[in-house]
């Protein structure tokens, strides 16, 4: 008798409802778009922050010159990129010059923001220039260069603005070798995850004990605040925009309590409780929630898969961009919650409504 | 008679009237604070971004190429090449100066502690500096690298001293000369005292850092700077600002030119001081533009989605106002109004329930764009003044976009017929 009353009233009442069902499916759309958004926001924007290269530096303990090599292994060993360097002096003629053992391979996703023309990896023979040594020495892509340790074909010029631009990066290993090093670097870069900068951070210290492992509190506190206040922007923005579409759906309801005074009289007058009716009013609000949960929660999928891509696609694994099935939960919870604040706000009236002014007339 | 007849209507259901208004309001809320925190929030992260330290490096034009590792040069520079320190407030008067938010000029030297080549800067920390406009910034290492920590204090350089003998020490070579804050130290053989621990994680923490005018008069180099660091707000690289500005035709220049990217920012630092060259440090200067593109294109979706969801709820309640007054359309219809007047009558409500609530949702979603920067950033975002009147308009026009369908479906069915019905 209760749900024919429901469903009933549904069916009776059309075009009110329809819009009481549309500012509910727009609530549940922004909500499965915000909630896809802000789930995936952290792992995203500090992926944009990879760029900006290591956040961690292993440099010579006070006493020596070299880090072993050993704290590239363990740093990856943690889930982190991590590349060895060697700096010495070489020379080019009678000119001395500074050059860069880089191990290619691995620095890649360091040195992502070298702006390279050529190849961005030199073998054995070949190196890259700096573009102010390139300059300074007139060579270009493809010419030898006079290395003292033995010459060098230049197969591209790096352009960092840092000090790079006046280097010579060669393989690692022939640095190594020039430099009589074994199985140690000048320093060791390494990029942690920014989640987990400081477990990684002490896990190295811990494991290598004659080495100076420091955080570059540039990079890493940087990424760290930008992401926290990104997150804290959209999250207090799609609490605006809750609070502003209850009020409206707020708004659709109570003219739906309204306009049914009479229909309320006449059930007050035949001898229905006042919470029984209320009650009544509720269960319409959220058969039509979980209605528009469904409705909603496709078009907020599409919406969120959509900013995804727009935004993060470029360097996006393709699978699963911007798109998290698991907020069906929470959405399904914010809509109903949103139709039953609606609901009872107006709701209070029924206690209000006397059957035989009511009935009486306008 | 016509403006009696719409004030009586306001007047007769004003309950049904505030709701509609109260619908326009909310929906122009939604939009200008959505609006409002997108335009702001760009703008904030580029200056969180500043933290990461300088993205513009002066340095002079040199013959010679600079062999240094860490600090320590392994070749002499040339005597002649360094930028006047007096030249450097020039930085400060390019097109883009209210851009250039930090300056920190160095010079460089080294000196032997222990032993040991260790390298000493000298720098402004945080220096009372006058504009050639008149007014005064403090700007120094200390403002352009807001993330280094410093166990100790600051040095405190507002106002040149060439006899002070306080300097601060990186924390890698602090440990290295079992040093602390309070501490002393000799260079080139005066005492000095240690005022604070610099950490910074980068190849700083090997340096000793002194005033610049101190380390001018220790290596008899008055006047002389030889790196200037420059944090300025630039607007992300696009395939325009990689263009070589050699080859422009004019127009194309002058937008170049009139535009903060980094590269235009370095040629008119260029310009300013002959002696020197400005150039990008890639590794900030291209990722902030990365970040930024995102966090905008970020914003700019999310304001997307919620503005049409705002201009639907409008429009529905719209519709749904028109419809409810089918009856009343009949009536009039049937009592001898046209069409057109009817279309009035009913237009001129809805603009002024669309400007009522368009202007109060605006108002109170700019103040709500406000408080979200407030919260996050700290600073109160400045709502631009167009964008009220702008969701006014909007509002206006989706609320009449709204009801003109029902309207035009109402006028065409005959009076008898929605009479009948009883609505």
């Amino acid at each position: 008798m209760f749900w024919r009353f429901v469903f009933g009233a549904v069916r009776f009442r059309r075009r009110r409802l329809l819009l009481a069902f549309f500012g509910l499916a727009v609530a549940a759309t922004l909500a499965t778009a915000l909630f896809s958004v802000y789930s995936d926001i952290e792992r995203k924007m500090r992926r944009e922050f990879r760029g900006y290269g290591a956040n961690l530096i292993i440099a010579p303990a006070p006493n020596s010159q070299t880090v072993p090599l050993q704290a590239v292994e363990e740093a990856e060993h943690l889930g982190a990129s991590a590349a060895p360097f060697i700096y010495t002096v070489g020379r080019i003629g009678e000119e001395r010059i500074v050059v860069a053992g880089v191990d290619f391979r691995r620095a890649g996703p360091l040195t992502s923001y070298w702006k390279v023309d050529g190849a961005s990896a030199a073998e054995e023979g070949e190196c890259l220039a700096g573009s102010v040594l390139a300059a300074h020495f007139r060579v270009g892509q493809g010419q030898k260069l006079a290395l003292g340790s033995g010459p060098c074909v230049v197969r591209g010029i790096v352009t960092t603005g840092g000090d790079e631009d006046n280097r010579l990066m060669v393989p690692f290993e022939q640095a190594a070798a020039d430099a009589g090093l074994h199985n140690a670097a000048s320093m060791v870069e390494v990029r942690a995850d920014g989640r987990k900068l400081e477990e990684i951070r002490a896990s190295l210290v811990r494991a290598l004990p004659g080495s100076d492992v420091r955080v570059l509190h540039a990079v890493a506190e940087t990424e760290a605040s930008v992401v926290l206040k990104i997150k804290s922007v959209v999250w207090l923005l799609a609490l605006v925009i809750f609070a502003i579409t209850t009020l409206c759906v707020t708004g659709n309801f109570s003219a739906l309590v309204i306009e049914r005074s009479k229909e309320v009289g006449i059930l007050k007058a035949i001898g229905a409780a006042e919470s029984k009716i209320a009650a009544l009013f509720l269960s319409e609000s959220l058969v039509l929630a979980v209605i528009s949960t469904f409705a909603g929660y496709v078009a907020g999928l599409a919406v969120a898969y959509g900013i995804g891509r727009k935004i993060f696609s470029d360097n996006a694994q393709l699978s699963g961009i911007g798109v998290n099935f698991a907020v069906f939960g929470p959405v399904m919870a914010v809509t109903l919650l949103v139709a039953a604040v609606a609901t009872l706000l107006p709701v209070s009236r029924i206690w209000r409504i006397e059957p035989a002014i009511i009935l009486r007339g306008e | 008679m016509f403006l009696r007849f719409v004030g009586q209507s306001i007047r007769r259901a004003p309950r049904r009237k505030a709701m509609a208004i109260g619908a326009v309001a909310l929906g122009s809320a939604v939009a200008t604070a959505m609006l409002g925190a997108m335009l702001d929030v760009g703008d904030r992260v580029n200056q969180e971004l500043r933290s990461l330290g300088a993205n513009l490096l002066v340095t002079p034009k040199s013959a010679s190429l600079p062999v240094e590792i860490g600090g320590i040069r392994y070749q002499l520079a040339a005597k002649d090449e360094f930028i006047p320190e007096a030249q450097v407030p020039k930085i400060k008067s390019i097109f883009w100066q209210l851009n250039v938010t930090a300056i920190a000029p160095s010079l460089e030297a080294q000196t032997k502690i222990d032993g040991r080549n260790v390298p000493v800067a000298g720098v402004w920390f945080s220096r009372n500096f006058r504009l050639p406009a008149g007014n005064s910034i403090m700007t120094g290492l200390r403002s352009l690298n807001s993330t280094w920590k410093v166990d100790g204090r600051w040095i405190d350089d507002r106002e040149p001293d060439v006899r002070a003998a306080d300097c601060m020490l990186g924390a890698s070579l602090a440990a290295r000369l079992g040093l602390q804050s309070g501490s002393t130290l000799r260079l080139f053989g005066e005492t000095f005292h240690v005022a604070g621990i610099l950490s910074t994680g980068g190849d700083e923490e090997d340096r000793v850092f002194v005033r610049l005018e101190v380390l001018q008069r220790l290596t008899g180099r008055g006047g002389q700077v030889d790196a200037v660091h420059v944090g300025a707000l630039t607007k992300p690289e696009d395939a325009f600002a990689r263009k070589d500005p050699a080859k422009m035709l004019p127009a194309e220049y002058e937008r170049w030119n009139c535009t903060p990217y980094i590269t235009s920012i370095a040629h008119q630092i260029d310009e300013v001081l002959p002696m020197a060259v400005a150039r990008p440090i890639r590794r900030v200067s291209d990722n902030e533009g990365r970040v930024l593109t995102r966090v905008r294109g970020l914003m700019l979706l999310i304001a997307l989605a919620a503005l049409a969801t705002a201009a639907l709820t409008v429009w529905s309640v719209m519709a749904t106002t028109v419809l409810e007054r089918r009856y009343e359309i009949a009536v009039m219809q049937a009592t001898g109004a046209g069409s057109g007047l009817i279309a009035a009558l009913l237009g001129a409500e809805i603009v002024m329930q669309g400007a009522l609530g368009g202007l109060l949702g605006a108002i109170a979603g700019a103040q709500l764009s406000g408080a979200v920067s407030q919260t996050v950033f700290g600073i109160r975002g400045q709502t631009p003044a167009l964008l009220i009147p702008l969701v006014v308009a909007v509002a206006i026009a989706v609320s009449l976009a709204g009801a003109a369908q029902p309207l035009r479906q109402a006028l065409a069915l005959e009076p008898a017929v929605i009479l009948r019905e009883g609505a």
